[in-house]
C-alpha cells in the first residue's frame, strides 16, 4: 500500500502533535497545498497501525537559523549566513482509523492521500449515499452525504456569502443539478422522478434560462462535469411563472424583460384568496406582528371564509352575504346571481372595498364587531390602511378569472420570477407558496417525492429580529420541514440577520466569499480560523462546505453552468438551414 | 585629555579592550620592521577568494562529577561537551552553509587511577581523559584544550580548498594560511608611536603587519584592522587583531592580511543584533548558535549521565 512517491515529507517533531493537528515539514523535492488531504500511518503499541487523515489547512515557510528579521538579508542576499530553508503545512485532522485516537508520531512520514486513502480521508466509505457536490484540488469529486440533506439524518442547507463573487444562486443551482441529474437518480432513491424544486428568482432574470445552453460552456467547465460524472446539460424539466404585467388589461403578459415565450402568468382568485387564508401575507413586515393587527387580521380572514359566496358566471370572484340567509348558515360551493348593486369582488381592492363596509362604514357608524372584535379603532384605521397598501402593491396578483394558480407538479423545477414584484409583493408570493407546498406535505405525512425550496434573501424573509406569519413559517420548515421531505436551500448575504432557528437547523453549510467583518460572527463558528481568513479572498466558483459527517469545512469549487444565466448567454440555435425545409422542424427546447 | 567611553559590548562578555599591560608584551619579541617602518594605515584589498570558512567551537559543562576516593578522599571532575565547526561562505553564489561539525563530550577527572566513565546510552559517548590537577580552572581547560585541537583540525581540513578564518589566536603554527581572529585585547603588543596608528585606521584598513615571537616556533604575523566604526565609539572601537603562520612567506602573509581587511568589515555583525558587534562576525555568531544546538539538550545529557552512573551502582 505504502507507496514511495506520495510521500510528501514528516510529522513535525519540534511541537506536539494532537489528534486534532499537527503540522508536516516537507521534503525538499514536494509540497503541500491548502485542501490538499494527507495519511500517517503511525504504529500504537498494543494497538496496532492507525491511520491518521488530514487536510492541509495552512502552509508556511520560514528560514530557520534566522533570529531577527534583518537576517534575512544576510542569508538570502549577502549570504554570509547559513540558514536551512524549512517549509511546513498545518493539517488538521479528519479522520482516525481505526478509532484509537492517539496522536500521528512525530518524524513518521506523511504521505499524499489517494485512491481509497482519499475516500477515507473524506468519509466517502462511511457515506450510505454520496453525492458530488463540488470539486476538490486534486481534480475529483467532493461528496456530501445525501442522508444530512433529505432528512433521512438531517435536512436543508445553508449558503452564505457577498453579493457577486459569492455565486450563493450558483452553487444553488448546480446542487439541484447534481440532485436532480439523472446520473444520480439512484442515489437520491425513491421518488427521485417525483422531486419538485421551487425556486424564487429575486433578482435579474438569470434564473430564466436554466433550460437553455449556455453559450460560453468551454472545455474547461465540461472537464469539471466529466469529473463530476453528469452529462453538461441544462435543466431538463423546468417550468417558469411570472406575475401579470400590471395594468395590462385582458390581455394577461409575464411581468418580464428579456423572456415572454415558455412562461406562464400566475395570479390567485379572491375565492382561493379567501380559501387559502393568503391574506396573512399582507402582513408580512416586521412591524405588522405588534399591536393587535395580527388578532383583527384572523377575525377577518374567518368571517370571509364564512361570508363569501361564489358568483354564478364570474369564476373565483366573490359577493360578501350573511350565511345565516342559508339554511346550515354554510355558503359551501353554492353559487349566487350578484344583486343588483351588489359588490362584486373580482380583485384585492374589490375585496378591500368590500370590506370596508364593515369596518370603516361610509357613514361613520361603529364597525361591525363581529368582524373587528374589540380593537381599538386606531387599530382598525391600521390595518385598513395597510390592506389598501397591499392592494396598490399586489392587488395585481388576485383577480378573477380561470384558475392561474403555480401547478408545481408540471415539472421538476419551478421557477417563480418575483423579482418585479414590490418587496411586500415578493413576500406575499414566497408565503403563499410556501404555505400551499408545506400544507401539502403535510397532509400526506409523507417523506417523498421530496420537495425542495430555494429561497435567495432569506434574510428578508426570515430576518432574526421581529416575527411574522412568514417568519413563522420558515422557522416551521426548518424544524419539522426534514421529516416531511420539505427542504430549504436557503441564501443570504449575512447569516447574523437570518433567524438563528433557520440557520441552526441546516445540516450542509456553505460559504462563498464573507465581508471581512461578517466573517468573525459566531454564525460561522464551524469554519476554522484558517477557513474564515480565507473566506475573505475566495473566488468565484470556490465555496467552502461544512457537512456534519466530515469534522473539518472542505473547499470545493463547481464548474461553470451549462445553462445560460441570462439572455446574452443564451446558446442561440444556428442560422435557418438553406434545406431546413427537407426536415420536420425540431421541437422547441424545453 | 582621555575620554569616557561606553562599550557597545554587552558587560557578560567583558570588553574588547581588556588589556594587562603587566602581560604586555607577552611572548617573545615584537618586530614592527617586518612589513614597513613607514607605519601609517594601509588600505585593504579583495583578491577575491570564492570560498571562506570561518571554524569556531563551544563548549558547556554538562555535569559536575566527584570521584570519591577512599583513600585520598573527593577529587572533582566534570563532564563536558563541545561542538566545532565551520560556516563555509561561497561568495560565488552567495550563500553559506554550516560544514564539518563535530561534537565531542568528555569526563575530566582529577584523579584517581583508571577509572572510566561507564558507558553512556547518548550519540556520541563520553570519553575519559585526565586534568593535571584538582584546580577546577584545569579541567575547564583540558576540555577547552580539546576543543581548540578539535579547532585546529577542523581549520587544516577546510584549509585545502578555502580561505580559513579561524575564532581565536592560533593554538598550532603549521605552515597553512589559516587566520586567527582575535576579538578582545587582552595583550598590547604595540607601544607608542606605533600603537597609534591604530586609532586612526578607517573601516576597511588595516596596521601595517608585525611579527610576534619571531625567534621561536610560535612566530606568526600580527596585525590589526577595523571592522567599522561605530556611532560614539572610542578610538579602538571596531578593531580586531589577525595573525597567521609565522612560516609563510612575507608576500603571501601581505596578501592575507590585505584580504582580511578588506572582506572581514562585509561579514562584521550590527550592534542592534549581536552583544558583541561588531567583533562577533555573522558566519560566526551564526554558527555559535547552531553548535550550541547541535550538542543537544542539556538537562537530557545531565539526566542520561546521572541514570548511567546510577545503573553502574545498583
Amino acid at each position: 500500500m505504502s507507496d514511495e512517491s506520495t510521500q510528501v515529507g514528516r510529522v513535525l517533531g519540534s511541537q506536539h502533535s494532537s489528534t486534532s493537528a499537527f503540522r508536516v515539514v516537507l521534503d525538499d523535492d514536494n509540497f503541500l497545498q491548502l485542501d490538499d488531504l494527507v495519511v500517517v500511518r503511525t504504529q500504537v503499541p498494543k494497538a496496532g497501525e492507525v491511520r491518521t487523515y488530514g487536510v492541509v489547512t495552512e502552509a508556511e515557510a520560514v528560514y530557520e537559523g534566522a533570529s531577527y528579521e534583518s537576517d534575512t538579508h544576510r542569508i538570502a542576499e549577502l549570504g554570509i549566513m547559513p540558514a536551512a530553508k524549512v517549509r511546513t503545512a498545518q493539517v488538521q485532522v479528519t479522520r482516525v482509523d481505526p478509532e484509537v485516537w492517539v496522536s500521528p508520531d512525530p518524524g513518521e512520514t506523511v504521505e499524499r492521500a489517494t485512491g481509497d486513502e482519499r475516500a477515507k480521508a473524506l468519509y466517502v466509505d462511511e457515506m450510505s449515499r454520496p453525492l458530488a457536490i463540488g470539486i476538490g484540488r486534486d481534480e475529483l469529486p467532493v461528496h456530501i452525504d445525501l442522508d444530512f440533506f433529505d432528512g433521512r439524518k438531517g435536512g436543508h442547507m445553508s449558503i452564505s456569502g457577498i453579493s457577486g463573487v459569492a455565486t450563493k444562486t450558483s452553487f444553488a443551482l448546480f446542487f439541484l443539478r447534481m440532485l436532480s441529474a439523472r446520473e444520480h437518480a439512484g442515489l437520491v432513491g425513491e421518488g427521485a422522478a417525483n422531486m419538485r424544486v421551487l425556486v424564487f428568482n429575486v433578482k435579474g432574470e438569470d434564473l430564466l434560462w436554466l433550460d437553455r445552453a449556455n453559450s460560453r460552456f468551454d472545455d474547461e467547465a465540461r472537464e469539471g462535469w466529466a469529473a463530476l460524472g453528469v452529462e453538461p446539460t441544462p435543466f431538463p424539466s423546468v417550468a417558469f411563472w411570472a406575475p401579470p404585467k400590471r395594468r395590462s388589461g385582458d390581455v394577461v403578459v409575464p411581468d418580464t424583460g428579456g423572456r415572454f415565450d415558455g412562461i406562464d402568468v400566475f395570479s390567485w382568485t379572491p375565492r382561493e384568496f379567501i380559501d387559502d387564508d393568503l391574506m396573512q401575507f399582507c402582513f408580512t413586515d416586521a412591524n405588522d406582528a405588534k399591536n393587535q393587527i395580527p388578532f383583527i387580521r384572523e377575525r377577518v380572514q374567518t368571517q370571509l371564509k364564512r361570508f363569501a359566496v361564489n358568483v354564478a358566471g364570474r369564476p373565483g370572484a366573490v359577493v360578501l352575504r350573511d350565511p345565516s340567509q342559508t339554511p346550515g348558515a354554510r355558503w359551501g360551493a353554492q353559487e349566487v346571481p350578484a344583486g343588483p348593486g351588489e359588490p362584486v369582488i373580482d380583485d384585492l381592492a374589490s375585496l378591500v372595498t368590500a370590506l370596508e363596509v364593515f369596518l370603516e362604514p361610509e357613514d361613520g357608524s361603529e364597525p361591525d364587531q363581529a368582524w373587528t372584535g374589540r380593537v381599538m379603532p386606531s387599530t382598525v384605521s391600521a390595518f385598513m390602511r395597510r390592506l389598501h397598501a397591499a392592494a396598490s402593491r399586489l392587488g395585481h396578483l388576485v383577480r378573477a378569472g380561470e384558475s392561474r394558480r403555480i401547478d408545481r407538479g408540471s415539472a421538476t423545477v419551478t421557477v417563480v420570477a418575483i423579482q418585479s414584484l414590490h418587496e411586500q409583493g415578493q413576500r406575499f408570493v414566497v408565503g403563499a407558496l410556501l404555505n400551499e407546498t408545506f400544507r401539502e406535505k403535510e397532509e400526506t405525512g409523507r417523506r417523498l417525492p421530496l420537495s425542495v425550496i430555494v429561497l435567495d434573501e432569506l434574510n428578508k424573509y426570515a430576518p432574526r429580529e421581529g416575527s411574522g406569519p412568514l417568519k413563522d413559517m420558515l422557522i416551521d420548515i426548518a424544524q419539522r420541514g426534514r421529516s416531511l421531505g420539505v427542504l430549504l436551500v436557503g441564501a443570504q448575504q449575512t447569516a447574523s440577520r437570518v433567524a438563528p432557528e433557520v440557520l441552526e437547523n441546516a445540516a450542509i453549510r456553505v460559504s462563498g466569499r464573507l465581508d471581512a467583518a461578517e466573517a468573525e460572527r459566531a454564525e460561522y463558528g464551524w469554519m476554522l480560523p484558517s477557513t474564515r481568513a480565507r473566506a475573505r479572498v475566495l473566488k468565484p466558483g470556490t465555496m467552502v462546505i461544512s457537512q456534519p459527517a466530515i469534522p473539518v469545512p472542505l473547499v470545493v469549487t463547481f464548474p461553470f453552468p451549462p445553462w445560460a444565466t441570462r439572455k446574452e448567454e443564451v446558446d442561440e440555435a444556428p442560422g435557418p438551414d438553406p434545406f431546413a425545409g427537407l426536415q420536420p422542424p425540431a421541437p422547441p427546447p424545453g | 585629555m582621555a575620554r569616557i567611553f561606553v562599550e557597545g559590548w554587552d558587560p557578560d562578555y567583558g570588553t574588547p579592550l581588556d588589556q594587562d599591560d603587566a602581560l604586555s608584551p607577552a611572548e617573545g619579541s615584537v618586530d614592527t620592521s617586518v612589513e614597513t617602518d613607514d607605519w601609517a594605515p594601509i588600505e585593504g584589498g579583495d583578491d577575491g577568494v570564492d570560498r571562506i570558512a570561518f571554524v569556531d567551537g563551544v563548549r558547556r559543562v554538562d555535569a559536575r562529577l566527584t570521584l570519591d576516593d577512599p583513600e585520598r578522599g573527593p577529587t572533582p571532575g566534570l563532564v563536558g561537551t563541545f561542538a566545532v565547526g565551520a560556516v563555509v561562505w561561497d561568495r560565488e553564489t552567495r550563500r553559506s552553509e554550516v560544514a564539518d561539525v563535530r561534537i565531542e563530550r568528555w569526563a575530566v577527572l582529577a584523579g584517581g587511577s583508571g577509572e572510566q566513565m561507564p558507558a553512556v546510552d547518548l550519540d556520541p559517548g563520553v570519553g575519559t581523559t585526565r586534568a593535571p590537577g584538582d584546580d577546577p580552572n584545569l579541567l575547564m581547560m583540558a576540555l577547552h584544550s580539546k576543543m581548540r585541537d578539535a579547532e585546529g583540525e577542523c581549520a587544516e581540513a577546510l584549509a585545502a580548498d578555502c580561505a580559513v578564518v579561524a575564532d581565536g589566536p592560533l593554538k598550532k603554527i603549521r605552515e597553512h594560511a589559516t587566520v586567527g581572529y582575535v576579538k578582545t585585547h587582552r595583550v598590547n603588543y604595540l607601544e607608542a608611536p606605533f600603537s597609534g596608528v591604530i586609532a586612526e585606521l578607517a573601516p576597511g584598513q588595516r596596521s601595517p603587519m608585525f611579527t610576534i615571537a619571531s625567534d621561536t616556533p610560535y612566530a606568526r604575523y600580527s596585525w590589526y584592522l577595523r571592522l567599522a566604526m561605530l556611532q560614539g565609539g572610542h578610538s579602538w572601537t571596531g578593531v580586531v587583531r589577525c595573525e597567521t603562520s609565522g612560516r609563510l612567506g612575507r608576500d603571501q602573509a601581505t596578501s592575507i592580511a590585505d584580504r582580511t581587511a578588506a572582506v572581514l568589515p562585509l561579514v562584521a555583525s550590527e550592534p542592534q543584533v549581536d552583544p558583541r558587534a561588531p567583533q562577533n562576525l555573522v558566519p560566526i555568531g551564526a554558527l555559535e548558535r547552531e553548535l550550541r544546538h547541535r550538542m543537544g539538550d542539556r538537562g537530557l545529557v545531565y539526566r542520561t549521565l546521572r541514570h548511567a552512573v546510577m545503573r553502574e551502582a545498583s
